[in-house]
């Protein structure tokens, strides 16, 4: 470069004193420079879509340079299908193999022009729309360019359209692929996924104002026995029912595809699909239905009649929540059949028949993507969507909540619980609660989480001696979260957590609260409850311990719940909030509450009247000063859960647990749970 | 001068070379590779012309198919649309009728008719039935001739329990086939139904509850166990074989037949067989809340029709057991608990008993009927299950008591009073202001069946008030009254007593439980163990398990249910005994919940609970009233509870001015 520039500078005085040879001479090393410098600045600043790893190795050809393969008449025609395949005969899955991913690889073969013997094309190479699948596949995480390792194969050849197939000749085509083998594990697409693509944006808006038609027919081709009937239907019913027709009066250049006529009133096609709140879908000659996806996009109910007709997708989209189906020799009732629906399940329909369209039908993409999903469920039983994934609408999914534990199931008493102490230091007030815990009947074991790293248990001669297992678990770091740990020596579905100064709890009371537990498995059940409130002036949301006449949280100094919690709390809590509890040290009863609000949508039940873990000894801490920072910090957390959370899950409720025959003027010693402890 | 100029010449040559290479380097890149780059993936080339590529379609071409009339279906090839006529089904409803027994029946045969001609379908006519069912079961070579009333088989549903038992004895038509079992290559799907393969010894109603007793799995139970051909299971640990169901590596975990033929397996999966004979083991791990884990079934899963099998068995191919094996093992807690919690639901609601296999199928027919306003997918797969959740309800699973949660949603904030004036009751002039006090109240219903004629005027009252009139049975106070325009009911007894305060806090405590009965005073139910009978009693004791309803918040649907659900004998005995309508309504919710009733503090004392309404002073027809129905339900439903529910600072030493329901306060 510098050279170069040296030279430039200095050329022009140079140049004519020069003899001509070397005149000619310095020109030609000039322009050699020259180019240099040009090629050099070309590759190295050339776009980046160009130099991407990518493209270098995407071939940049055209479709008419691809090699011509020419098929003798007297090829092999491939064995008719056979129709009782299954996935567990016809499929062979040894090539899908083990796959950590549990993802199906897709192999695409490469684009090929068959030609017959006299040299006519066997079909038309690749239609816009065959290529635009492929390409969708090819960007997918189930492409694989490496034939050995896939376990679906993929033609190039297009059948898309039945109409312009030669089917002996895409037959010999198909049976000379290199792992063709009777079309074992191949994948054909065969479809007609509705009308001329480009159609009028204004569609793809849905509109709310009401449908002028009740009931609309717009097939252009249907059997006259068909169309006798629809008209029929007209007749009976008026004004509601529109029964659309090809129109013959049309002047040449408006296309006639997207005119639909009745007499002689014209109608846009698709935009009139719009105005009817059901749609027919009668039955053509094969398998695909093209007014289907139209009718979904104009979010208008499809009303099939066309009996033995598999509508797409069917087996993982549950059509009787988007569509009517009626027998064909039901057509003459179809208005009453439709009548009957009532209104609020008829707008059901109508955003279901939207989403459909939306997430399975509206690009080549979205079908190619549904299709090779749905193969991939099958091969991967284990990882398979669910039918909600597949059918809920977003909305839905966002609002629901499908808990955890949902069957109704009262565990057995004699299960009992497993209490974990979670301490520090506090030998002799753990000693304590050890003593007070184990007289409770339903006690099963009683696990010491030991947090401090720097001194050791104390010996087992020192600890008290009780009738149930009595564990100690030593932690690796001095962490809150140690006291959800899942850990293994939990072998019951309960457990209640408890803080090593928590002395006051009677065994009544703690009896009592197993007990509610066992009737609420699947919430948190505790003592003193708290509340959380919006806060208007500071617009953030508020911590309050007052006695209020609201709980929407319990604390865990004492709380029973499911262990399924602890491994919630442990692997599967939102976004940061485990270490920020660890860090602050505070707050993972909180934590626990949104986890547990958050996957089961309900509240959590506090039990007996008690309000607060007061011990006698702790008086002196409980200045003014020390309550107000803790209720900002408090106050802290839930605005920081609940950002997290990306919502607001406590549930609040004005009720709590007592025995039945609390405070009724009953001899006490009949009671269940006399001492059930004060505030 | 010169030598300057050699130099400079050199340079320059120098530095055209060093550009010249670094151009052309690219340029050979781009020459050179002919096979792909290793890692790089060879993608489908993106064509230069792809913007110019034809569509599939021609501009003139249309998008729709060809015009085809429908082929008259031949009778292998049935479906619904073609095969069955649903216009009997219209007018009468959905009416079943059996053909008698032909001898010799087996058990099973008396047990299918038993459970048919009590649930409330059964007609004894057969022109006015819809459904014509006939049982296929007798032992082998005694099979029935063609019937009567065949018809071509046309809406008839031809029941076989066993697999080929008397196949091909006759054609079989346009008849429907309800198997046990039926293989996959000539099950028709929608149109056929596919039954569990069930034991012998089967309960005809009622039936064993699933095994499972915790939600989770025990830390130390095993992972798998395997059905055995001889029968029973075997317990096997999946790290020490890899091969578990495959002959040869059998020998080596010989010490791990923990439980050799054992009834039921307790481990979390339950492998099985594809055989045919091996459905029998499906229905034994359900039970059991053991994960079925299929090997490729050639059988049809049954009720696949409706029942998403996804949620709780997993369909396995057997030709890849190591991948089966690693996905078992490495299955996330939270999909095992929510398989093996699906395993118990599907069995307590649709397999447990005969009668509810029966009941089920005949319940996919009526919704093939029903078309649109079927049960939805939600109702099916979710507690209480179809045979519970009536569609002729409503098919929105927000209508229902069951689905909030699911739903993202919550009940609403206002409830309809409904109070029963009996024979001898009195306008409840008091009940009425105490009740319209609440804020939450919408309306209030009386149903006056009296002799007397209702007095001409009621209380001025801020929301309405609507007589309805007519001398009706006691079971006619659970109506579906179209007037009721709420989802939450308060039925009251001109009697009752309630305060303000009371309602207010009942309510607010049942919109958290909208499944549930919300009642101020209880009952609760016991074994009688010298009689060897179901008792109950008013005593007050230290748990529960039914609420009155002369004063209890529930939803409207159970109306519904009690009316239209319950079969032939419980209807006949509510309308003989009429104080039997508060236990049946306490069973009919039990069994739909599984979960007890729940108490809320009332201020009235229990001496005053209505004597007539209380057993004790009944005669024996009252008395035996729950023994009776435990008997018609074939099963006891009710579950204790020790708690009720208070408000947060029920009776707490704390300013009453703090409290928020002061009239429950009151000693």
């Amino acid at each position: 470069m510098c050279a170069s520039v040296k030279y430039n500078i200095r050329g022009p005085a140079l140049i004519p004193r020069m003899k001509i040879k070397h005149r000619i001479y310095y020109i030609t090393l000039f322009s050699v420079v020259l180019l240099g410098l040009i090629a050099t600045g070309v590759f190295q600043f050339w776009p980046h879509s160009i130099e991407s790893s990518n493209d270098w190795s995407v071939e940049k050809r055209s479709v008419r340079d691809v090699p011509v393969v020419r098929l003798p008449a007297d090829s092999p025609i491939p064995e008719r299908g056979d129709l009782s395949c299954r996935m567990h005969t016809c499929f062979d899955v040894y090539r899908c193999g083990f796959n950590p991913k549990n993802k199906i690889k897709v192999f695409i073969y490469s684009l090929k022009k068959y030609v017959d013997d006299s040299g006519v094309p066997v079909s038309n190479t690749i239609s816009r729309e065959y290529n635009e699948l492929l390409t969708a596949i090819s960007d997918s995480d189930y492409y694989t360019d490496d034939i050995t390792r896939a376990c679906l194969f993929v033609p190039s050849i297009d059948v898309l359209n039945q109409n312009t197939l030669r089917i002996k000749e895409t037959a010999q085509a198909l049976a000379q692929l290199s792992r063709w083998d009777r079309g074992t594990n191949h994948l054909l697409f065969n479809m007609l996924p509705g009308g001329p693509p480009d159609y009028n944006t204004a569609l793809d808006v849905p509109r709310d104002s009401p449908r002028r038609y009740f009931l609309l027919s717009s097939q252009m081709a249907l059997h006259p026995e068909y169309r006798e009937e629809l008209g029929a239907l007209q007749a009976k019913h008026g004004e509601s029912v529109l029964v659309l027709d090809k129109c013959t009066n049309l002047s040449e250049d408006v296309l006639s595809v997207r005119k639909r006529c009745h007499e002689h009133q014209v109608f846009d096609y698709p935009q009139v699909l719009q105005e009817a709140t059901f749609c027919v879908v009668l039955r053509g000659a094969r398998l695909g239905q093209a007014v289907l996806s139209d009718v979904l996009r104009a979010g208008c109910v499809p009303v099939v009649i066309a009996d033995s007709y598999i509508l797409p997708f069917s087996e993982v989209l549950d059509w009787k929540r988007a569509s009517v189906v009626v027998p064909e020799e039901k057509m003459a009732d179809v208005y009453s059949i439709l009548q009957s629906i009532p209104q609020r399940q008829i707008e059901e329909m109508q955003r279901q028949a939207r989403w459909f369209w939306e997430a399975y039908f509206q690009s080549i993409k979205a079908i190619a993507l549904a299709t090779l999903q749905i193969i991939n469920d099958r091969i991967y039983p284990y990882a398979a969507i669910s039918y909600e994934e597949w059918n809920d609408p977003p909305t839905v999914k966002w609002g629901s909540v499908s808990n955890p534990l949902f069957l109704p199931l009262i565990p057995p008493q004699s299960q009992g619980f497993t209490a974990i102490v979670l301490t520090y230091d506090r030998v002799e007030s753990l000693f304590r609660v050890i003593t007070e815990v184990s007289k409770v009947p339903s006690l099963s074991k009683l696990l010491v989480v030991w947090n401090n790293q720097n001194k050791s248990p104390p010996e087992e001669s020192l600890w008290p001696k009780i009738r149930v297992p009595l564990k100690v678990v030593r932690t690796a770091e001095n962490k809150l979260s140690n006291r959800f740990f899942p850990y293994d020596e939990i072998e019951t579905e309960a457990v209640l957590a408890i803080d090593d100064d928590i002395i006051m709890l009677t065994s009544d009371e703690l009896q009592f609260g197993y007990e509610v537990w066992r009737e609420f498995p699947d919430r948190l059940v505790g003592y003193p409850g708290r509340l959380h409130l919006w806060d208007h002036e500071m617009s953030k949301w508020k911590y309050e311990s007052e006695w209020t006449n609201e709980v929407s949280m319990v604390l865990t100094g004492a709380a029973f719940y499911h262990k399924y919690f602890n491994y919630l709390y442990t692997y599967k809590m939102p976004g940061d909030i485990k270490n920020w509890v660890d860090a602050h040290m505070n707050c993972e009863d909180i934590a626990m509450n949104f986890l547990v609000a958050n996957v089961t949508g309900k509240a959590v039940i506090k039990v007996t009247p008690r309000k607060k873990f007061k011990c006698p000894e702790c008086t002196a801490i409980d200045g003014l000063s020390l309550d107000q920072t803790h209720m900002v910090e408090r106050s802290e957390c839930i605005n920081k859960f609940a950002s997290v959370f990306g919502t607001m899950p406590l549930k609040v409720v004005e009720h709590r647990a007592d025995p039945v025959l609390y405070k009724d003027d009953f001899p006490e010693k009949l009671k269940s749970f006399p001492n059930i402890g004060s505030l | 001068m010169q030598s300057c100029r050699r130099k400079s010449l050199w340079l320059a040559l120098l530095a055209s070379w060093l550009l010249g290479l670094l151009g052309i380097l690219p340029l050979l890149r781009l020459a050179v590779p002919t096979g792909p780059r290793a890692g790089a993936p060879q993608g489908w080339p993106r064509w230069l012309d792809a913007e110019l590529l034809q569509s599939f379609l021609q501009p003139g071409e249309l998008p729709e198919d060809a015009p085809q009339l429908r082929r008259a279906p031949r009778g292998g090839s049935c479906d619904w649309g073609a095969c069955f006529d649903t216009s009997k089904c219209r007018s009468g409803g959905f009416k079943v009728f059996v053909y008698p027994a032909a001898e010799p029946t087996s058990e099973m045969q008396h047990k299918i008719l038993a459970s048919i001609e009590g649930s409330r379908y059964h007609t004894v006519s057969p022109t006015e039935a819809c459904l014509h069912l006939l049982t296929l079961d007798a032992p082998a070579g005694a099979c029935s001739l063609v019937p009567p009333k065949w018809n071509g088989g046309k809406n008839h549903l031809v029941l076989r329990l066993h697999p080929a038992s008397c196949s091909g004895t006759f054609q079989l038509g346009w008849a429907m086939v309800a198997e046990a079992s039926p293989t996959v290559d000539t099950f028709r799907p929608g149109f056929d139904v596919a039954l569990p393969l069930l034991p012998e010894a089967h309960p005809v109603r009622g039936g064993a509850p699933g095994q499972l007793r915790q939600h989770s799995p025990h830390p130390g139970a095993a992972l798998l166990a395997l059905a055995e051909e001889r029968g029973g299971w075997r317990v096997a640990a999946t790290d020490s074989s890899a091969c578990p169901w495959d002959g040869h590596c059998e020998q080596d975990h010989g010490p791990e037949q923990t439980h050799p033929g054992a009834a039921l397996p307790n481990a979390t999966f339950c492998l099985i067989p594809g055989r045919r004979a091996d459905a029998l083991r499906f229905l034994q791990a359900l039970q059991a809340g053991c994960i079925p884990v299929l090997l490729s079934p050639r059988w049809e899963l049954p009720f696949s029709e409706v029942i998403d099998w996804t949620k709780a068995a997993i369909v396995a191919d057997k030709r890849l057991p190591l991948q089966v094996l690693a996905a078992l093992q490495e299955m996330p807690p939270t999909r095992v608990l929510a398989l093996r919690q699906q395993t118990q639901f599907l069995w307590d609601t649709y397999f447990s008993s005969v009668e509810k296999v029966i009941r089920t199928a005949l319940e996919i027919i009526q919704d093939r009927i029903l078309g649109a306003s079927a049960h939805p997918s939600l109702l099916w797969n979710s507690p209480p299950g179809a045979l519970l959740a009536l569609p002729t309800f409503s098919t929105s699973p927000l209508d229902f008591p069951f689905y909030y949660l699911q739903q993202g949603s919550r009940p609403a904030g206002r409830f309809s009073a409904l109070i029963w004036v009996g024979a001898t009751g009195q306008p409840p002039l008091k009940l009425i202001q105490a009740v319209a006090g609440s804020q939450h109240c919408a309306q209030i219903l009386v149903l006056w069946s009296n002799d007397k004629p209702p007095p001409p005027s009621w209380p001025e009252t801020a929301v309405p008030l609507l007589v309805i009139e007519g001398h009706r049975k006691v079971s006619a106070r659970f109506f579906p009254h179209s007037a009721i325009s709420t989802d939450a009911i308060l039925s009251l007894d001109a009697h009752s007593s309630l305060s303000t305060s009371e309602v207010d806090f009942a309510f607010v405590v049942w919109q958290s439980f909208p499944e549930r009965m919300v009642g101020f005073l209880t009952w609760s139910h016991f074994w009688d163990e010298a009689q060897g009978r179901w008792g109950y009693t008013a005593e007050r004791v230290n748990e529960f398990s039914m609420v009155l309803t002369s004063a209890a918040f529930y939803h409207r649907y159970y109306h519904t249910l009690f009316t239209h659900s319950l079969p032939k004998a419980l209807r006949r005995l509510a309308e003989a005994a009429p104080h039997c309508v508060d236990v049946l309504m306490n069973f009919l919710v039990a069994a739909a919940t599984k979960l007890p009733p729940i108490k809320v503090p009332s201020g009235r004392r229990h001496e005053d609970a209505s004597p007539p309404r209380v057993p004790g002073d009944l005669g024996p027809a009252a008395r035996d009233c729950i023994d009776r129905v435990a008997a018609g339900f074939g099963h006891m439903p009710l579950v204790s509870s020790r708690l009720r529910l208070d408000p947060v600072l029920f009776k707490d030493p704390v300013s009453v001015l703090r409290k928020k329901y002061r009239g429950l306060e009151k000693p």
